[in-house]
């Protein structure tokens, strides 16, 4: 393990770290744009420059690897013109367009002039020009005037997703960022360039000129687009309403967790959160008699929804949960189960396609719980739920957010099997086929209006946060569950997702030990 | 840059430059197998990426998307990073050229020998523009920079010949010899 001393302070790094990283260990950061650590080293952009006592000259830290004895000053008047200079060149032909750029306020040009620019420019020539706003493909959109060329785009799409659809053409100062002609940007995590791009260059078509980035409140989460369950942060937009047409989440972003999904995400996933801002939302609880539907207060629903539970027997009631519903809510479901005698409870309904899986993160499991699901003793027989209640052995059915007639199943016995039933109860997000068919209907929150934690493929509990208020009257489903079991006259004192954690890590030994704060903000794996 | 007679990589082409580019894009066995040699030349076979596409270019008349395509295929590259090599060059024709090519240097000191009244006096006599080719296919006009000959202000290379001490009249012979 080499040691070294960086601005006079020692330190020891693993063989192999760069100056750029073991910098940052002792909290000194040395300005770069190509240096990214998920990719290969390029070199291109000259401005991590450090000075070194026994090199003649400043030396980029990037390619430079810590070793035994080294002397790293990174703050020298040397080190601090050489940026100046390295600046004024990446400047040279930017369009300085900051105003209507969707980058500013989150730009690396912007921030690091401030930092080591604030110089008069001398540049007395016309700028050349370049192609703008071009889109690459669905989610991308080009100005090639503000690219600085650190070519981090086109090695993350030939070294992490090896689609290699970027290069850089020409030569000089007419050299450019582009595509192969004729050919799109299509790769499933095409959205990862837009993160990683330093400047306005590379801007998400989804979410330009929707809000400013200084309007954005942020929230620690975990995408609920497979069973990955990829760290991300979610930007909410709620401060200037009037501008967003009623959509509050602005974009999703990846966090990077060492062993989940390192700095990605997928575009399934990061793109998949219309649905919350969707005019499908269900905002309050519902009763459907025959073609009547009435609006109803919780207080309403709640008791109504206790009444129906209570007049079946135990054996014709069943529950069909899901493996997108958080830990907590699925621990309620199996509360509930308990408390009505039932056995019938499952969560599986097959996709009505398979889903696409790869080496990078996506799975085909598009749920982001299976594994909880499974832990918490849920995974009954869904298929013959439907063929009982189809049947007229089960009266009583409470899907939570499935769509059982887009599934895997034939739609016309699902079909029948709905009808058949006495009471159809149904509890989700959005309005659907199904909740177009129930008795009751039960708004519940999404991901991001609530606490929760899911468990990953490997076994990893990860918890999300609460970025928004629920829209409407939507609740969570443990808090709605926890409601129903109360007024069944069950014992519930949990009242907050993490008052449910409490309960289920207490019973189920996978999970035992667990808190919220042990999960914190890389989960935690659960015992074998 | 060719700066000398005649480049010495390229394999004997088996079309001269400047006939229609064949219908498919396809190198011949031998030819096929001396991509293999060049490739077998260094330690990271895209080093051979030159002289292929020198070689595309001669057999196709010039360097078209499709044959990027099938030269990335040879080498288990992306178009895209092959079509980063012919972008980067000069040499390399994106768009069939004439069977000639005149290419007048406007560097310094041919600019200063007179270079403005060498390349008016071409596109006069041809009828085009710089970075043009005359409509029976026959010249392809350009004007690029120095070529190391500036004894002999002002020059042009034609073809892989280069033409010196240039005058209107005596470019004019020689654009009138060009068939």
């Amino acid at each position: 393990m080499p040691r070294l001393t960086i601005d006079g302070k020692p330190i020891e790094v693993p063989a192999g770290t760069n100056i750029i990283e073991a910098a940052r260990l002792l909290g000194i950061e040395v300005p770069h744009y190509c240096y990214h650590p998920g990719l290969s080293i390029a070199g291109q952009c000259r401005l991590c420059m450090v000075d070194l006592d026994n090199a003649p000259r400043p030396t980029i830290a990037c390619n430079t690897q810590a070793a035994d004895g080294m002397v790293v000053m990174t703050d020298t008047e040397r080190v601090r013109e050489t940026r100046r200079s390295i600046m004024e060149f990446h400047l040279i032909n930017h369009p300085l367009d900051c105003p209507v750029c969707d980058q500013a306020g989150e730009c690396w040009l912007q921030i690091y002039y401030m930092k080591h620019g604030l110089y008069d420019p001398r540049m007395v020539d016309d700028k050349v020009h370049k192609p703008k706003a071009v889109p690459l493909g669905p989610h991308v959109m080009l100005d090639a005037e503000r690219c600085i060329l650190c070519s981090r785009c086109v090695r993350f799409c030939d070294e992490i997703t090896g689609t290699g659809e970027l290069g850089i053409f020409h030569r000089g100062d007419h050299s450019e960022i582009g595509l192969f002609p004729g050919a799109d940007l299509t790769n499933k995590y095409s959205g990862n360039v837009v993160d990683i791009c330093p400047v306005g260059a590379l801007t998400d078509r989804d979410f330009r000129f929707q809000v400013r980035v200084w309007y954005l409140d942020t929230a620690r989460s975990i995408c609920q687009g497979c069973a990955r369950g990829c760290n991300i942060e979610v930007h909410t937009s709620r401060r200037r309403p009037h501008h967003a047409q009623g959509r509050r989440v602005a974009r999703l972003k990846p966090r990077y967790h060492a062993e989940v999904n390192r700095w990605w995400i997928c575009d399934e996933g990061r793109y998949g959160f219309a649905f919350v801002d969707d005019a499908s939302r269900l905002t309050f609880p519902v009763r459907r008699e025959g073609q009547a539907v009435h609006e109803l207060l919780w207080d309403e629903a709640i008791p109504a929804v206790a009444d129906a539970l209570r007049r079946h027997q135990p054996d014709e009631i069943a529950l069909l949960a899901s493996p997108k519903m958080a830990n907590e809510d699925l621990w309620a479901v199996r509360a509930l189960a308990e408390r009505l005698g039932t056995a019938r409870v499952a969560f599986r309904v097959p996709p009505a396609a398979g889903g696409d899986q790869d080496d990078l993160l996506i799975r085909a499991d598009k749920n982001p719980n299976t594994r909880g699901a499974e832990l918490l003793g849920l995974d009954g027989d869904a298929a013959a739920i439907m063929a009982d209640l189809r049947a007229g052995a089960i009266k009583c059915l409470w899907i939570f957010g499935h769509d059982v007639l887009h599934a895997a199943w034939p739609p016309a016995e699902a079909f029948e099997a709905l009808t058949r039933a006495q009471t159809l109860i149904f509890s989700g997000t959005n309005a659907s086929s199904v909740s177009a068919l129930a008795h009751l209907v039960l708004p519940a929150a999404a991901w991001v209006e609530r606490e929760g934690t899911v468990t990953n493929f490997e076994g990893r509990v990860q918890r999300f946060r609460r970025a928004l208020d629920p829209l409407g009257a939507a609740l969570p489903e443990h808090e709605l569950i926890g409601r129903v079991l109360a007024t069944l006259g069950a014992p519930v004192s949990a009242t907050r997702a993490e008052h449910w954690f409490r309960a289920l890590a207490a019973a189920v030994p996978a999970f035992a030990g667990m808190t919220y704060a042990s999960i914190g903000d890389t989960g935690q794996m659960v015992s074998p | 840059m060719t700066t000398g007679p005649g480049p010495t990589h390229r394999t004997p082409p088996t079309a001269q430059a400047g006939r229609a580019a064949p219908a498919t894009i396809i190198f011949s066995p031998e030819q096929l197998a001396e991509v293999r040699r060049l490739q077998s030349l260094y330690p990271d076979k895209r080093g051979a990426l030159l002289p292929v596409l020198h070689m595309a270019q001669d057999t196709f008349g010039h360097v078209s998307l499709e044959a990027e395509t099938y030269v990335a295929s040879l080498f288990a590259l992306s178009p895209a990073h092959v079509h980063e090599v012919v972008t980067f060059y000069t040499l390399f024709f994106q768009q069939p050229k004439g069977r000639h090519v005149v290419a007048v240097c406007h560097n310094l000191s041919c600019h200063l020998a007179g270079a403005q009244r060498i390349i008016a006096h071409c596109k006069e006599t041809l009828g085009i523009d710089v970075g043009e080719t005359t409509a029976d296919g026959r010249i392809t006009l350009q004007a690029v920079e120095c070529l190391c000959a500036c004894e002999h202000a002002p020059m042009a290379q034609v073809d892989d010949r280069y033409e010196l001490d240039l005058t209107p009249d005596k470019v004019g012979r020689l654009l009138a010899g060009l068939a």
